[in-house]
């Protein structure tokens, strides 16, 4: 009886041990090397609800064992009121402990998003629409894609054509492909943007609007990431198309990547912490 | 018996009389003037919905020609009606009477205007609220004047209706000047602009009576002008059209010129009347094509702001307009006014273009022009509205008369 006993017990403890292992190290397919880019993307998460707090801790949980520093934010960072209380109740408070790490978030903005968001801190925008740093290896840029204007399709040019990083990543609202049935693919995005991506070499271009994740096939050499279910879900909205590469509807998602060398690790992460897709994108030379 | 048939023919005769001289003219203005717009929205809806790539590729690459170039043949004809009817002998003169529908105008643009920004708001959508209200305040004149035609008949709420429109589209364009972002913006821009009319006075000075001189020297001019301040070039006509010599005249709103006609107004008229359809037609094509999967609640929000606001903006400001001592026109009461608001409330080709000259490509324009074509929903609704409230052609004596 009491060797039962602890048999079970034992057996409950290793289960114990081994969920919360699974749930905490969601990124077994990294190489996590320390001297590599490490970052998070998260899309359309600013609802406040429980969705968005159950993937900041799983992203607090990765974190652990595998320290981004950065996050890039897709858009509809904020939904609803857009008052202080709200920054804290669907910002601040969620990733309190990643902000509190120093992870830094860059944002971009999404239709929902008030224009005046640009100048809340913690998204380091300074103030600006669209902008663009370096990590690493790698050249971002935050595009507003709710208002792509003469102005900024000018400066896109010219900022892409400065970037001399070994990689291009472009971020920002509304996805240039998607199959999930809400929204879809904005055309007339891709008309203007993709063309020029092409030309300037962009090697990844991450995404949210939809509610859901997808990955794309690669399309004149560019990979497209949708993520916009980190906080907000449309479940069961996919309808893959042929370049559908994967994709996961059925619960909130975030993702993880890690830039090494000529590599970019990723995963996609739900909100249970299972990992619904991973791969490696190998970047040509230019 | 006899008596009896002898009236059923007479009636019949009536009848056939009243569609010979009624229908024919009203059916050729809605050919000329609404079809090929309409025609154009509809293609660029199938299109946009069906092979975008192929539609967004082909109407980007055109669009700076229709919506910047060739409009500026529709806008310089709308301001040709505008101009003849509101001079000494037009059809909308006195200046008196077009008070109290400039005073109304003011209730009909500011209501919807607030009833969009909360609205939209409302749909939690801060960027298109922030950006679109202007689109909120214009009517299509053309489409308007159509329906107004076939609600009120020869009614005096027409030229009520056509002024209130003008008054509302005026304080339209002065907003969009304010904050339309179609390029930089140059202050040296209005020298040249001003040069422009001063070449127009010129030219009527000197009594030229060929109307390119005015197309080719000031409008040139004046596009550019237009262009180099960040204003919008397809208005650039708009100053220039008023120093055109014009028929002593006025042969009514939407009246088109006679091939013979010898003033240079009319030239100007019967030489672009079918270009400028062809714009429209463009226009159309160019400027409706929204992909379904862009619809956001958003979207909701004009229709919602002008079907609301528009009635209760033209209620409000023609109690304003009482209060200051201005008579309402005669035969308009408050019924007309409501049935005017509703038809006041379909912006469709000004309203296309508000959105096209506020918004770049994108979702927040495709959720606007959504709304503007929602907007079209005025039109059934001010037909039920006057047939429940007795208006027009609704109205008990109107109906007597028709009868007899």
């Amino acid at each position: 009886m009491i060797r039962s006993s602890g048999r079970r017990a034992i057996a409950f403890l290793l289960f114990a041990l081994t969920s919360a292992a699974v749930a905490g190290q969601p990124s077994r397919s990294f190489p996590n090397r320390t001297d590599s880019l490490k970052f998070a993307a998260i899309g359309d998460n600013g609802t406040g609800d429980r969705g968005q707090y159950e993937i900041a801790g799983q992203m607090e949980s990765a974190h652990a064992s595998f320290a981004f520093d950065l996050v890039i934010m897709l858009g509809d960072n904020m939904y609803g009121g857009q008052t202080p209380a709200d920054f804290v109740n669907k910002f601040e408070r969620p990733y309190a402990a990643l902000l509190k790490a120093g992870v830094k978030f860059q944002a971009s903005l999404g239709n929902h998003d008030r224009p005046e968001n640009v100048s809340y801190r913690p998204y380091n925008m300074n103030g600006e629409r669209y902008y663009t740093y370096t990590r690493k290896n790698v050249r971002f840029f935050a595009l507003d894609s709710t208002l792509m204007d003469a102005k900024q399709l000018e400066w896109l040019e010219a900022a892409l054509q400065a970037a001399r990083e070994d990689w291009k990543i472009c971020y920002f609202h509304h996805p240039l492909y998607s199959n999930a049935s809400r929204h879809g693919s904005s055309v007339d995005l891709r008309v203007t943007l993709e063309p020029i991506f092409v030309k300037h070499g962009v090697d990844v271009v991450f995404s949210g609007h939809d509610h859901v994740y997808e990955r794309v096939k690669p399309q004149k050499g560019i990979t497209y990431f949708v993520s916009g279910a980190a906080g907000q879900l449309r479940r069961g909205n996919m309808r893959p198309e042929e370049e559908t590469a994967a994709y996961f509807d059925q619960d909130q998602s975030f993702m993880l990547a890690e830039v090494s060398g000529n590599d970019l690790y990723y995963e996609a992460i739900s909100r249970t912490g299972k990992t619904v897709d991973s791969g490696v994108i190998h970047r040509t030379a230019r | 018996m006899a008596s009896t048939g002898h009236k059923g023919a007479k009636k019949r005769r009536g009848l056939r009389h009243h569609v010979r001289t009624s229908v024919p003219r009203l059916s050729r203005f809605a050919v000329e003037h609404l079809l090929l717009l309409p025609l154009g929205a509809l293609i660029a809806l199938v299109w946009a919905n069906t092979a975008p790539e192929s539609y967004f590729t082909f109407t980007f690459a055109i669009a700076f020609g229709v919506n910047d170039v060739a409009m500026l043949f529709f806008f310089a004809l709308m301001t040709k009606e505008v101009v003849e009817a509101t001079a000494p002998d037009g059809v909308l003169h006195p200046w008196r009477r077009a008070l109290l529908p400039i005073v109304a105008s003011v209730g009909a643009t500011a209501i919807p205007a607030l009833i969009y920004v909360r609205a939209v708001l409302a749909f939690d959508e801060p960027m298109l609220a922030v950006l679109g209200w202007p689109v909120s305040l214009v009517t299509d004149l053309a489409i308007g004047y159509f329906v107004a035609r076939i609600v009120f008949g020869r009614h005096p709420a027409i030229p009520f209706l056509l002024l209130l429109g003008i008054a509302s589209d005026m304080i339209g364009f002065a907003i969009l000047a304010l904050l339309s972002a179609t390029g930089e913006r140059h202050l040296t821009g209005l020298p040249i602009l001003a040069g422009a009319i001063a070449i127009a006075y010129g030219l009527r000075r000197a009594r030229i009576r060929s109307f390119w001189p005015y197309l080719l020297g000031a409008g040139g001019v004046s596009w550019f002008g237009f262009f180099w301040s960040g204003l919008h070039p397809a208005l650039a006509l708009v100053p220039i059209v008023p120093f055109l010599p014009r028929a002593a005249r006025d042969p009514g709103f939407f009246v088109d010129a006679l091939p013979t006609a010898k003033d240079t107004l009319s030239q100007f008229e019967v030489w672009w009347r079918y270009p400028a359809q062809a714009a429209l037609f463009f226009f159309g094509l160019v400027n409706a094509g929204v992909p379904i999967g862009a619809f956001e609640p958003g979207a909701l929000g004009l229709p919602i702001a002008v079907i609301l606001g528009k009635p209760v903006g033209v209620l409000v400001g023609a109690g304003v307009a009482l209060l200051c001592g201005l008579p309402l026109p005669h035969k308009i009461g408050w019924r007309e006014l409501i049935v005017g608001g509703l038809i006041a409330s379909m912006g469709f080709s000004i309203g296309l273009f508000f959105s096209g000259a506020l918004f770049p490509s994108g979702q927040l324009r495709s959720e606007i022009s959504m709304g503007v074509l929602m907007s079209l929903v005025g039109a059934p609704l001010a037909l039920a509205a006057a047939a429940l409230l007795g208006v027009g052609r609704f109205h008990a004596e109107h109906a007597k008369e028709r009868r007899e």
